[in-house]
């Protein structure tokens, strides 16, 4: 990661910027929501996500410790994603943690509370109305930094 | 019904308040589909967005408006790759969407 950020410095004109975005390394909420009605279905947390997040943080750390950026600004925002069904929900996440792993040539991490989670997701969008939807809200890190 | 990632659209002003795309030439790295490079590209020079995923550039692609065609390259590639193959202070502006981790 580090080496990265080395090579986007070169890249990058002297007055540029670099915008990292990734979320940050706690449970997301997974949420059901029908008319005016919130319910809280379960918090997800994939360790290894969390660690890659953290692996993030201290790279861009890293940098600005050396010396070859400055950070400028930061904020953190809200990234829901909306599903209609609890096996739309389950097989998008299982699929997300496989290609992680896929990508970081990791294990699969086994989840055993994602299986939970569905199953209390199921449960709550049988009883709901028409059109009730799951949204996992992942909040987010949004940074603007600056070669020096 | 699909899967809608942020249809709020909470992203967008949390970019723009980063950063000023006017007139700027972008490098996003790891653009996959393009979803994030739709919200600021109305407004830059030129965005060049890469990913090594082959079937999320072909997705981006298709999903190219034709107004941005000229000013939107999306390439199959991986960032060292890209990186070894490009001049230096060649972008106004990086982004890194989920791709430092």
């Amino acid at each position: 990661m580090v080496h990265a950020l080395e090579e986007i410095h070169r890249l990058l004109k002297p007055n540029g910027a670099l915008i990292d975005i990734h979320p940050v390394s706690e449970p997301s909420r997974i949420e059901l929501h029908q008319a005016e009605k919130v319910d809280l279905v379960g918090l997800l947390s994939v360790r290894q996500w969390c660690f890659e997040f953290e692996q993030a943080d201290s790279a861009l750390a890293e940098v600005i410790q050396q010396g070859l950026f400055t950070e400028e600004r930061h904020a953190l925002f809200d990234l829901p994603t909306h599903y209609a069904s609890a096996a739309e929900l389950g097989l998008d996440l299982k699929e997300s943690v496989e290609i992680f792993a896929r990508d970081a040539q990791a294990a699969i991490e086994p989840l055993p509370h994602l299986a939970v989670l569905t199953a209390r997701a199921e449960e709550l969008m049988r009883a709901a109305v028409s059109g009730a939807e799951l949204i996992v809200h992942e909040r987010t890190h949004i940074s603007r930094l600056r070669p020096t | 019904m699909a899967i809608r990632i942020d249809p709020e659209n909470n992203e967008t002003p949390a970019l723009s308040d980063m950063v000023d795309f006017s007139g700027q030439r972008v490098l996003e790295i790891g653009c996959g589909n393009g979803r994030v490079t739709w919200r600021y590209a109305d407004k830059a020079a030129h965005v060049t967005g890469i990913d090594p995923d082959v079937k999320q550039i072909a997705l981006a692609k298709e999903q190219l408006p034709s107004q941005l065609q000229d000013r939107i390259e999306f390439h199959s590639i991986a960032f060292e790759d890209f990186a070894s193959a490009s001049e230096a202070s060649a972008f106004d502006i990086v982004i890194l969407a989920r791709s430092l981790c």
